[in-house]
């Protein structure tokens, strides 16, 4: 399981897409957002953060959930359509380990995009935080993308081929934007506002928030990313098991 | 120890019985060819045999395991038909992979050898030719050293050099002593990989023995002409002739020996022959003329 994983890594960083997208992708939006928006110092009423931070934290988020969803959905769907999946079942690599071993690459993969927007926001808007807050935030982002692997996963074992990737963006847009990851969630329509505290970016974003704001950890946003984890994790067990055991 | 057992093994796809009762028994250590027409029920055992699929009912064992739990102590490779291969590796590194998932694999140096990949190693898989992408299918196949290869019509997108050097391959593989099972529809292909061939065509092996039996068994070639009116007796005992079947005015004649067949028309009998037609029995037509 470890060999596949390391081999799903190494075949993600060789990607160019990925790299742009996932990667690259986040890294000019926070330059974009934050010198378009970011020159007033004022701070976001919810978080209380600066634009600066609050947008570091938001594309970090974005792009790790951007990560975790293309490793996982979109490449599932064409390796399920193609046979390379029955190739790996025809060898002693059980379904459970092919499973794991795409969701730790997932989590793994997520890094690059998150540090490389911190990278940036400390360099460019001289962003600066503790050590230990560094380390919180990385490790809570990098746990919160744990749904999205979970619901790429489910997306890629349920929508065939060349889909998958217009169905993952239609999830994934739609989730960033009431997630308050594009803009503040204070600056959205009142319904979303409403609707944003359930949704997992959103609440996996604000585990970054509190943290940088040198806040608690909300017991509810954990509670909501726990369930959200389950309740695909499960569905995409399900998904999968269809999807790859015999009829 | 037997490496394959079927007993009334059966698998059906809605109101299709794809396999229908297949009896099987391949001891280890022989290269045996499952021939059949498209259709016939190969890859559905196969997949059988593989976990893939799952068996309506009878059993089917693999060094006296399960299919699922033979695959899991990696006593089976096997090259699948049309698997695509995994975008942004090299061959080196597929087939490096391949192995490390096995118990007691080949050493990678051989192993290229044997698939003879080694000038490949570090080319990107995706930019392979059709015939080097399925010498890697069989490098995945082999690269755990497994007992059983099993091989799902592996030559069907090659050209006829690379499928002299794939079944060269295979049978320096086969020569370790090893099992190996393919399906095809080619009886020249049974005939000169195998030791023992099994024909199977609607879900049932019609046809079990040596390649040189079931090679005489399906009969060389056709000799088709047009009768007419004139009478048909003796054609059934001109040399070569295995059967005779008339349509309307048009005879057929199954010959092991067209050329004899053909001369004998001719020299030996007074007919008046037209439109005269000598072909090679389709495997399709062989294995109707085994079903009859």
């Amino acid at each position: 399981m470890i060999k596949y994983t390391r081999l799903e890594i190494l075949r993600t960083f060789r990607d160019r897409r990925f790299l742009f997208f996932s990667v690259g992708f986040p890294v000019m939006l926070y330059l974009l957002w934050t010198n378009v928006f970011g020159d007033d110092g004022s701070s976001d009423k919810t978080t209380g953060l600066t634009v600066d931070t609050y947008m570091m934290v938001a594309f970090g988020a974005y792009g790790a959930i951007g990560a975790a969803l293309s490793t996982t959905g979109p490449r599932l769907a064409t390796e399920l359509q193609d046979g390379w999946l029955r190739q790996l079942q025809v060898t002693p690599l059980r379904s459970w380990q092919v499973i794991s071993a795409r969701i730790v690459t997932a989590l793994t993969v997520a890094l690059p995009s998150m540090l490389l927007v911190a990278l940036t926001a400390v360099i460019t808007k001289g962003v600066s935080l503790s050590a230990a807050q560094w380390a919180g935030t990385v490790v809570a982002l990098t746990l919160g993308v744990l749904p999205f692997a979970a619901l790429g996963t489910l997306i890629g074992a349920t929508v065939k081929g060349d889909s998958a990737q217009p169905a993952m963006l239609m999830v994934y847009f739609p989730l960033a934007i009431i997630g308050g990851l594009w803009v503040p969630v204070s600056n959205l329509p009142s319904f979303l506002q409403d609707i944003a505290p359930y949704t997992p970016a959103n609440r996996m974003a604000e585990l970054g928030w509190d943290i940088v704001g040198g806040n608690g950890v909300s017991g509810a946003g954990v509670l909501v990313l726990v369930v959200w984890t389950a309740a695909l994790g499960a569905l995409a067990t399900f998904g999968y098991r269809r999807a790859t055991v015999a009829a | 120890m037997n490496a394959i057992t079927f007993s009334q093994v059966r698998k059906a796809f809605g109101a299709v019985q794809a396999v229908d009762g297949i009896d099987l028994t391949i001891p280890a250590g022989r290269s045996i060819a499952l021939l059949g027409p498209n259709g016939a029920g190969k890859s559905t055992s196969i997949s059988m045999l593989l976990g893939l699929a799952k068996i309506d009912s009878g059993e089917i064992s693999v060094f006296g395991e399960t299919p699922a739990k033979a695959v899991e102590k990696g006593y089976v490779g096997a090259m699948l038909q049309e698997a695509k291969l995994p975008s942004g590796l090299t061959v080196g590194e597929i087939a490096d992979f391949v192995r490390g998932l096995y118990p007691a694999p080949l050493e990678l140096a051989e192993l290229l050898e044997l698939a003879g990949l080694t000038e490949l190693a570090g080319r990107r898989a995706d930019t392979l030719s059709g015939g080097q992408a399925q010498r890697l299918r069989f490098a995945m196949a082999i690269a755990g050293s497994p007992r059983l290869l099993v091989l799902d019509e592996p030559t069907a997108a090659m050209d006829v050099e690379s499928r002299r050097l794939f079944w060269a391959s295979m049978r320096d593989y086969a020569a370790g002593g090893r099992t190996v099972l393919f399906a095809t529809h080619y009886l020249e292909e049974a005939d000169e990989n195998a030791d023992q061939v099994i024909v199977i065509a609607h879900g049932k092996v019609i046809a079990e023995g040596a390649p040189a039996e079931i090679k005489r068994m399906a009969g060389g070639r056709t000799v088709r002409f047009t009768l007419g009116e004139q009478p048909s007796a003796g054609l059934d005992a001109l040399p070569g002739v295995t059967a005779v079947e008339i349509h309307g005015a048009t005879v057929t004649l199954r010959t092991d020996d067209s050329d004899g067949t053909a001369e004998a028309l001719f020299k030996k009998t007074t007919l008046k022959i037209r439109d005269l037609e000598i072909t090679g029995a389709g495997l399709e037509d062989a294995f109707l003329s085994l079903t009859k």
